[in-house]
């Protein structure tokens, strides 16, 4: 009984000690925020010797794997320009908060982030779901956030600055690129959510408009793990190149069950929109040799600023990492941030705003330059369709020969304007 | 489960006078209804708002798990669709009427059926309730005829979920998909923003006393002879059935009451957070419901509401920076210590756990009465 | 033909992998009555320990015997998984015995520790384990690719059947194991040490999952939520199957395996899924305790 009693006492005292510890990290925040109003939050920012910005992204639960990265490029970024002496002078402080993968933990904390930790300006999100929960947040406290993946477009938002790829400085030049190549017949296959289905109708528009065929669309589970059936369709249907927009771990089983069935990019050449150099590593180089990607950077893109940010990203965060095009557009979203900041010579919202809006702000980025459109908030990208070679790494086979305005309702297409590919008013 | 402070065996100082949960759960309500005058940031108060609508599905989780002993492990179906049937209507306002965007991009060209009736206020609200009672009361009616208990009835609602789940994944012409249904102001009108605190204010106020209402409800239920008869049924839900109760009625009733809770909170959730994803219908948000309730006490009304406020409260403050790790840590440890040495979770802290170390302490003699009831 | 090959093939390989997963689960939950969320994340533990002896391999041993380490990953696995379960049997099952809900949450918990350790230890990003030489690609017989993965995967299912069976059936400890589970009091005045038992039992169903994470390995990605896709699966195929009846949940998972290869071949995957689930739980209408019951005259049994 001594023995029972003492461990009831123990678990009583550990279990009363661990409530008490976090009932006063609630109180002491939440008296903390009483004192400092919305008014005093944006002086906060404004004042002292630095300059606060947020960082959102999922460090738990199932978009981790991608999102790490992300967020990985910003702090780099973040700390090569305190080194080189701030913004306006002003260090950077980043505050980092976990979106748990659940689009609303995003709008949530979105909302501490500015209104409670007076942030002006957030980086962040990676699923569509994450950005579209965000969005009122950001329009309605009129603060500034820098969404830094390719995605499927339909969308601006003056308190969004789309630093990833829009569509068509994506998946259109890589369909335009596969039809030049002589493919036929297309099998579109994609993750249950709303960026495949976007891109897929969108490639179906185009294919169709080249007189070509989309001969099967096939949808899998996000959390899909047995690719077999749609593997079996996929003989059926005969298609002579898979555009495959599956999203994380998806990927992984896929292309292994294709391995396992001998299928190499000589029998099925498939184009991939969300698969960047960490999918690669996680996937096998053995396997994806060969296959085709659309991004608007690799870690193979030769320009000078390119070999410092490889440099400095593996120096960080160890010498096996690697970036990729989702983890470059973070990097440039916090440079754009500072040139913006920089013009506009204030960290208030509206400023940096009027400085985006007038299209002058550009960023001589790991990719090669970059600006941002005044209109719609998208960035002038290059786009080059890579093919992953032995080593792991992903090599340019074709690219624009120069940076693709950015078109996220793809107006100036006259297929996809007839296809009715448009948003809604 | 021999631990039933409803019973109110002996004397923890909560106990003692009639009223000590209502009187602490009153003291909540006030703090609650004070905040939004005194705090300056929105942040705080939507936040707030949102774990009110949270303590309303731990009350009804705590009803049919608490009380009733029936671990439901799909209580975010019924919050989902209170929360989907709000979203709806809010759309819709929000927007004239007209088709949404994601049902433009699935090629859906008139307003789907099942979505015109959300045009209309009163037969949404009447919805709201009515969904989730029918679905509830079809599942509970199969479930409980077919005498499906215990850890199955677990694993059975856990499966439904997930099915349903899939099924709005699937059909995101109708549903939104993964991105749910976004973009649009709560029935009061904009909420965010220093601009908006009025509306903010009118609708956390509403929250809150629906939040006393269905607190008022459950425990009314909880104190009657049918709330007796629930414990009854979880200690012995044979020896009730031989006593010429039927069981399955009463299981049926408590699981469409919860339902209905749910979904209340759901509906009111959507309001403040701006939007609805299946993310809130995933398993694992619908243990963290039960978290809440096992954390707080489960069996009493208030240990429902304060274990959703201090997890939440918790988890808003912690799983930012580098504390994130960390944090997983700590709820993982938290939920494995409540329920290996505190069933009775805060609640039982207060009532039992304390009032006995003190006793302890001070070397008295119950010392041993004590550790004989505790070893169960 | 060939359709209905690939058919039948996909079906058979898929149930395998779900047997797999579901056997430890079996023991667990059937046996001992005890509902182990955390088993998800043993597979995933398997599935990284097939990773790190890939890595040992890589650094320390000698090329000719590299693609020998998946059978050391087999071993190592399941060693690592046993301890890890008997620890938990330890410090958390044991004192939850006969409190069949409350070691469902208090193991969710666990799942929850485990799953932020993965992500501790081996990052966020997910790791590669590359298929060993004599695993990689398929056997081509008219138009049908039999994968070497699949039909190994099929092969260790079958032979961990036979060694489950033979342990339960043939061995002394066996016959403890069942002697405890069908009569606890009794199998201790017969001087059977009840608590060892017990924490053998709980471990061999921990080692089975580690062994389910080998397999998982060759066929997706290794993160730390991989566990959370199979635990609702396994679950069901447990309760399809009769609870405490291997031979149930072979044909539980065979059942779910089947119907969802059947389903998905006309409709898209999640509605695949959805579908195979409410099959499932209308069929549990009929036969609530599953295809297989161990019948008891006891009335407050679950």
């Amino acid at each position: 009984m001594g023995k029972k009693g003492f461990l009831k006492i123990f678990a009583t005292v550990t279990a009363s000690a661990l409530l008490a510890t976090c009932m006063l990290t609630g109180c002491g925040n939440s008296g903390g925020e009483t004192s400092s109003g919305a008014s005093t939050a944006s002086n906060q920012t404004n004042s002292g010797e630095s300059v606060k910005v947020g960082l959102l992204h999922s460090l738990t639960g199932s978009m981790a794997i991608s999102e790490k990265a992300v967020s990985d490029a910003e702090k780099l970024a973040i700390s090569e320009i305190n080194e080189s002496g701030g913004v306006l002078g002003k260090k950077i402080e980043y505050q980092e908060e976990d979106g748990a993968s659940d689009p609303s933990t995003f709008a949530t904390k979105a909302e501490k982030l500015i209104d409670q930790d007076g942030v002006t300006t957030v980086f962040g999100c990676w699923t569509s779901s994450s950005r579209k929960a965000v969005k009122p947040v950001f329009e309605d406290y009129n603060a500034l956030l820098f969404y830094p993946v390719q995605y499927e477009g339909m969308e601006s938002s003056s308190n969004i600055v789309y630093t990833g790829a829009a569509p068509n400085q994506q998946i259109v030049p890589a369909i335009d690129y596969l039809i030049e190549k002589g493919y036929k017949k297309f099998f579109l296959l994609g993750s249950d959510y709303v960026f495949p289905r976007t891109a897929n109708e969108i490639i179906d528009a185009q294919v169709k408009n080249a007189g070509l065929e989309v001969v099967g669309t096939e949808y899998a589970d996000m959390d899909q793990t047995d690719f077999s059936t749609i593997i079996s369709k996929i003989e059926a249907a005969k298609p002579d190149v898979i555009v495959n927009t599956l999203n994380g771990t998806g990927n992984v089983s896929f292309f292994k069950q294709m391995a396992e069935k001998n299928y190499t990019s000589k029998e099925y050449m498939t184009m991939s929109f969300s698969i960047a150099e960490e999918e690669v590593k996680t996937i096998g180089a053995d396997i994806l040799k060969g296959h085709m990607m659309s991004w608007n950077y690799y870690q193979t893109t030769e320009t000078d600023t390119n070999k410092k940010f490889v440099a400095a990203y593996k120096d960080m965060f160890g010498k096996d990492r690697v970036t990729s095009d989702p983890a470059e557009a973070a990097y440039d979203a916090v440079y754009l941030w500072k040139a913006a900041v920089e013009k506009a010579n204030s960290f208030e919202v509206g400023d940096i705003l009027k400085a985006i809006k007038s299209g002058e702000i550009s960023f001589d980025a790991p990719e090669g330059k970059v600006t941002i459109d005044g209109d719609n908030q998208h960035l002038y990208k290059k786009v080059i369709i890579g093919e992953v070679k032995e080593d792991g790494l992903i090599y340019q086979v074709h690219a624009t020969d120069e940076p693709v305005k950015p078109d996220p309702y793809l107006e100036t297409y006259e297929w996809a304007v007839k296809a009715g590919v448009k948003p809604l008013e | 489960m021999p631990n039933t402070p409803l019973l109110k065996k002996k004397g923890g100082f909560i106990s003692r006078f009639k009223y000590g949960y209502h009187i602490v759960f009153a003291v909540l309500v006030i703090i609650l209804a004070v905040c939004p005058f005194v705090m300056s940031t929105t942040a705080m108060i939507q936040f707030l708002g949102k774990c009110m609508c949270y303590a309303m599905v731990a009350i009804g989780l705590d009803l049919v798990w608490g009380y009733t002993g029936m671990l439901s492990l799909g209580h975010g179906l019924y919050f989902c669709l209170g929360g989907y049937a709000m979203a709806m209507y809010l759309k819709l306002k929000s927007n004239g009427g007209n088709i949404t965007d994601f049902m433009q991009i699935a090629g859906i060209n008139e307003l789907p059926t099942f979505w015109k009736p959300f045009l209309s206020e009163p037969l949404t609200f009447i919805l709201i309730l009515a969904v989730p009672a029918v679905v509830a009361g079809v599942i509970g009616f199969f479930v409980f005829r077919s005498r499906i208990k215990g850890v199955y009835f677990s694993i059975i609602t856990q499966a439904l979920t997930w099915a349903a789940y899939s099924i709005f994944i699937a059909n995101s012409g109708f549903t939104g998909g993964n991105n749910g249904i976004t973009d649009f102001d709560a029935i009061v009108g904009k909420t965010r923003g220093p601009a908006n605190k009025g509306n903010l204010i009118t609708l956390f106020i509403i929250t809150l006393v629906v939040l006393v209402v269905i607190y008022a409800v459950a425990s009314f239920l909880v104190n009657r002879k049918f709330g007796k008869l629930l414990i009854a049924i979880r200690d012995g839900e044979n020896r009730t059935f031989f006593s010429g109760y039927c069981v399955n009625r009463y299981k049926n009733v408590i699981y469409i009451i919860s339902a209905i809770m749910a979904a209340i909170g759901g509906a009111l959730f959507v309001n403040f957070n701006g939007s609805i994803t299946p993310t809130q219908m995933t398993i694992s948000f619908s243990v963290t419901m039960v978290i809440w309730v096992a954390v707080g006490g489960r069996g009493t009304i208030l240990g429902a509401v304060l274990g959703t406020f201090l997890i939440n409260l918790c988890e808003y403050n912690l799983s930012s920076g580098a504390l994130v790790d960390v944090w997983q840590y700590i709820l993982g440890a938290i939920f494995c210590l409540a329920i290996l040495f505190f069933k009775g979770g805060i609640i039982g802290l207060f009532k039992e756990q304390i009032p006995a170390l003190i006793r302890r302490i001070t070397k008295s003699d119950k010392n041993k009465k004590e550790a004989g009831t505790d070893a169960a | 033909m060939e359709q209905v090959v690939n058919t039948l093939f996909n079906g058979l390989s898929l149930s395998s992998i779900y047997l797999l997963v579901a056997l430890g689960l079996s023991i667990t939950f059937g046996l001992m009555g005890v509902i182990n969320m955390a088993h998800g994340e043993f597979v995933m533990i398997g599935a990284y320990m097939t990773f790190v002896t890939q890595q040992f391999f890589n650094q320390y041993m000698p090329e000719s015997i590299g693609s020998l380490y998946y059978f050391a990953a087999i071993i190592s696995a399941f060693v690592v998984t046993f301890i890890l379960g008997c620890i938990m049997e330890k410090l958390l099952i044991s004192r939850l015995y006969g409190r069949k809900i409350d070691s469902l949450l208090a193991t969710w918990g666990v799942s929850l520790i485990l799953q932020q350790a993965a992500r501790t230890i081996f990052g966020t990003q997910g790791v590669n384990v590359t298929a060993p030489s004599f695993l990689s690609g398929g056997l081509t017989i008219g138009g049908c690719t039999f994968s070497y993965n699949r039909i190994f995967i099929i092969g260790l299912v079958a032979v961990t059947i036979v060694i489950v069976w033979a342990v339960m059936n043939k061995s002394g400890f066996g016959m403890k194991m069942r002697a405890t589970m069908q009569n606890r009091p009794m199998a201790q005045c017969m001087g059977i040490n009840s608590r060892k038992v017990d924490l053998l039992t709980f471990g061999m169903g921990s080692g089975l999952a580690g062994i389910a994470g080998c397999a998982i390995a060759l066929l997706g990605s290794i993160d730390s939520t991989v566990g959370q896709n199979y635990i609702v699966y396994s679950f069901i195929t447990v309760v399809l199957g009769g609870v405490g009846n291997i031979l149930g949940t072979v044909l539980g998972s065979g059942i779910i395996g089947f119907a969802s290869v059947f389903v998905e071949t006309y409709q898209s995957s999640s509605i695949a899924r959805a579908i195979v689930l409410i099959l499932v739980i209308v069929f549990l209408q009929f036969r609530p305790k599953g295809l297989f019951t161990i019948r008891s005259r006891s009335l407050d049994e679950e």
